[in-house]
């Protein structure tokens, strides 16, 4: 299911359940107390991380010690390697490693579905056979940070970590399920030593994690239950208004969805001492596409720069030399989010915007605001093809958005909610920082009170079946 | 590409506290939380199927409710945010499987073990066609995404209303949740359907209780009869005395062997609860369509070409099974309806 409610038929420990809950405090006290002594310490988050991790299902904690133990052999032999051929074919064995965990897990089932289908139209009886793999949890994410660390073993920005290290980098439980994708030369310096127990933003981590849980529980979830997914399963049964609400709903979801989430793994994080890159920085707010990338899942968008587009040769050459790395970029930034078409002609449609945005010299001397409809509206017509099941729905959704006919799913609720989550990101900044520095002020009592009424809040606005799962949760 | 200025998640303003500090702050949430929902995480406890986090739960929300019941924060916290919630209370209780039950117990005996014979399907009993106005498709997560796949087939150019509604993690084993006998009640009632498709069974299993509040486990003959009476208890509430038509599908045997025993017990109890209503209940067998001679595979052969037909988790079909599905209900629906095709 995408961006839906996904039938489970297992129930994970993720943020916003009790499960969390419970764990969460046990760990951050322990965590602490036992902070003085990183012999204890690290073994203990470690194994908090895998409890957290396994509870989604224990045979994915082998695949995750598989990859840490594969990365970190390559990371000690390119650490004791100097000839370059052995250093590269070193790196090799772990890329291919990665992208091959990647690759089975994730893309098996789409590519076997494509051979086939090719195969069959050439009238060639042989077909490759179809299983479905489960994914497991976060894939994407912690295969991508063991390629940054052997990556930068490699090119030698860091040196190799202590394995106790690079297992507690690849698990640790506030970013292993859909990231921030942080870099080991962010993560591993901070293991280095105890953190301090005298600088902990506290106000600003407990804002944090309430502002997620609101995004995510009451504003993506109202905003999926009550008119996204009713659309994208059906367009056909919804006119112009109802569709162009949709796709608009759309973008604030999967923004406070991902966002939301991302702002709990942060703010958990800083409880425990740790400072995570920001991930998101008022994206609806861009007036370009390369302004939108930089503000948009900005640790993906610098780990495909660093490990992509630069290595393709960059902006290195000609124009055209430019519009093919930046179209293989986005291509394959789309085929990360998923194995569907959909992804990669989403990827492709941000790739083309960026190109054009450079081709056309124009585009700076627009007005701002025009500037901003276009990329917004833009950014809000590739998240349909985001969206949809597949193409079929995709181009239903596009002929619906030009049939007339009433407009059923405009409550207050909805509209208020869409509106809220695109304007509180062009209102000027300086606005939301006083009253976020107001909130951090606050002593730790009247946040322990704000944050247990915050949840509360949230908790009553959950339906019988739950929280369904974070949109991300599936890359 | 363009080059992303990685920006601190916290201002250089922002206030510095102690570990002391976060550690107190988080322990006030979790009293207040404790005294205030100490009942919720209870029954979150008691919803969850079996197993360590279960375990985990529990031991947290028993003590954290009883403490709760005790005192009158958890009340003032429910009547402050009551109005905030999206649903209706569905949860066993009063109009539920053993309301239902006691009112419809002439109409509608108990189911016994005796009623279990193999192969003892009737064939549907002809009925002159109408048109189809408006559909019901409901169930758990099973009804997932067939429910869209209908609604597309039907909405598309006809005047059929498709209204969908799947809960997700319910069972007719289940009603700490949702009890579905007070669920089909109320959904008959709000609605009129022409038809209903149900299809429903990825979370069953759980203990039923019998005669004298006796404890059924899954799968003795016992529960499946139990399940079997709800199961008969909704059909008969769905056909409305016979003005609807009722489209029950059987669950593909999932890849887990201890789920399998669950599913084929509940494909049985189907079969035999649909025994009273066959003119108007139709019991549609996916279980032969996608688990054939009882073995699991996550692909079939489709006009002689193998696709992919499960999720990755081996219980709910993926978008081409459902199509699969659909087309059956379909089949179905044109031998009862005008127009369907």
């Amino acid at each position: 299911m995408r961006g839906g409610v996904e039938p489970q038929a297992k129930r994970r420990m993720i943020f916003p359940t009790v499960e969390f809950a419970i764990f969460f405090p046990i760990v951050l006290a322990l965590s602490w107390a036992l902070m003085p002594y990183p012999p204890v310490w690290k073994p203990f988050i470690l194994v908090a991380s895998y409890i957290f991790y396994g509870a989604a299902g224990w045979r994915f904690c082998i695949l995750l010690a598989v990859v840490t133990l594969g990365n970190q052999a390559a990371a000690r032999l390119l650490g004791r390697t100097e000839a370059p051929r052995a250093r590269k074919a070193i790196l090799g064995g772990a890329l291919v490693l990665d992208l091959g965990v990647l690759v089975v897990f994730k893309y098996y089932g789409f590519f076997a579905t494509q051979i086939n289908a090719a195969l069959d139209s050439l009238g060639l009886g042989f077909s490759a056979p179809l299983v479905a793999l489960a994914i497991p949890l976060g894939v994407s994410f912690f295969t991508f940070q063991a390629i940054s660390y052997v990556v930068d073993v490699y090119r030698r920005t860091i040196e190799p970590g202590r394995l106790v290290d690079v297992a507690l980098y690849l698990s640790f439980f506030s970013h292993i399920v859909a990231g921030p994708i942080v870099r080991a030369r962010e993560f591993l310096p901070q293991l280095a030593t105890p953190r301090s127990p005298r600088n902990v933003p506290v106000g600003a981590a407990v804002g944090l994690i309430a502002l997620g849980l609101i995004k995510k529980v009451v504003i993506a979830d109202l905003l999926a239950r009550s008119l996204v997914d009713p659309v994208f399963a059906v367009p056909q049964a919804y006119a112009a208004p109802d569709v162009a609400l949709a796709c608009y709903g759309y973008a604030a979801q999967i923004f406070c969805d991902f966002s939301g989430y991302t702002d709990i793994a942060i703010g958990t994080a800083l409880l425990m001492g740790f400072v995570f890159p920001q991930n998101f920085h008022r994206p609806y707010g861009a007036l370009g596409f390369q302004e939108f990338w930089r503000r948009w899942h900005m640790t993906l968008s610098r780990f495909l720069r660093d490990f992509l587009y630069i290595p393709l040769g960059g902006s290195r050459g000609g124009r055209l030399f430019t519009a093919r790395n930046l179209m293989l970029t986005m291509l394959l930034g789309g085929l990360w989010h998923g194995a569907a078409w959909t992804f990669v002609l989403w990827g492709a449609l941000h790739g083309a915007a960026l190109v054009a945005e450079r081709q056309f010299r124009g585009w700076a001397r627009l007005p701002g605001w025009l500037r901003w409809v276009i990329t917004f509206h833009v950014v809000v017509l590739a998240w349909i093809l985001f969206r949809s099941p597949d193409l079929t729905i995709a181009g239903n959704i596009l002929a619906q958005l030009v049939t007339p006919g009433p407009a059923t799913l405009w409550t207050a609720p909805v509209v208020l909610a869409v509106v809220a989550v695109v304007g509180l990101q062009l209102v000027p900044e300086r606005w939301i920082e006083a009253f976020r520095l107001r909130v951090e002020a606050l002593n730790p009592v009247a946040l322990g009170f704000g944050l247990a009424a915050v949840i509360m809040i949230v908790g009553a606005t959950v339906p019988s079946e739950g929280v369904p799962p974070f949109i991300y949760f599936q890359f | 590409m363009p080059e992303p200025q990685i920006i601190p998640p916290i201002s250089p303003r922002t206030p510095r506290l102690g570990a002391r500090e976060a550690i107190a702050c988080i322990f006030v949430a979790v009293i207040v939380l404790l005294v205030c929902e100490g009942p919720s995480i209870r029954r979150s406890g008691e919803r969850m199927d079996p197993g360590p986090l279960r375990t985990v739960v529990l031991a947290v929300g028993h003590p954290a409710g009883w403490v709760a019941d005790r005192l009158p924060f958890a009340d003032l916290a429910h009547n402050l945010t009551a109005w905030l919630s999206p649903d209706d209370d569905l949860a066993s209780a009063a109009g539920g499987f053993q309301a239902v039950a006691s009112r419809s117990a002439p109409a509608v005996p108990p189911v016994t073990v005796d009623a279990f014979a193999p192969g003892a399907l009737g064939s549907p009993a002809a009925a002159p066609k109408r048109a189809l106005r408006h559909l019901l498709v409901t169930g758990d997560s099973m009804s997932m995404p067939l429910d869209a796949v209908l609604a597309r087939r039907l909405e598309d150019g006809k005047a059929v209303q498709v209204t969908r509604e799947p809960h997700i993690g319910t069972g007719i084993s289940k009603t700490g949740l949702v009890d579905w006998g007070k669920l089909s009640v109320r959904q008959v009632g709000a609605l009129h359907p022409d038809a209903v498709v149900v299809f429903i069974g990825a979370n069953e299993g759980f203990p039923i209780a019998g005669a004298g509040g006796r404890e059924l486990k899954c799968c003795t003959a016992g529960w499946a009869a139990a399940y079997a009476y709800r199961a008969r208890l909704m059909m008969n509430t769905y056909r409305r005395e016979g003005a609807a038509r009722v489209y029950w599908l059987t669950l593909p045997l999932p890849r887990d062997g201890d789920r399998a025993k669950i599913a084929r017990t509940v494909n049985a109890a189907i079969q035999v609860a649909a025994q009273p209503y066959l003119a108007q209940v139709r019991v549609l067998d996916m279980a032969a369509l996608f688990t054939p001679g009882g073995r699991y595979s996550d692909s079939i052969a489709v006009d002689g070409r193998q696709r992919l037909v499960r999720n990755a988790d081996g219980i709910h079909l993926n978008e081409a099974g459902s199509e699969l599905a659909a087309d059956v209900v379909m089949r179905s629906l044109a031998g009862d309806f005008e127009d369907v095709r």
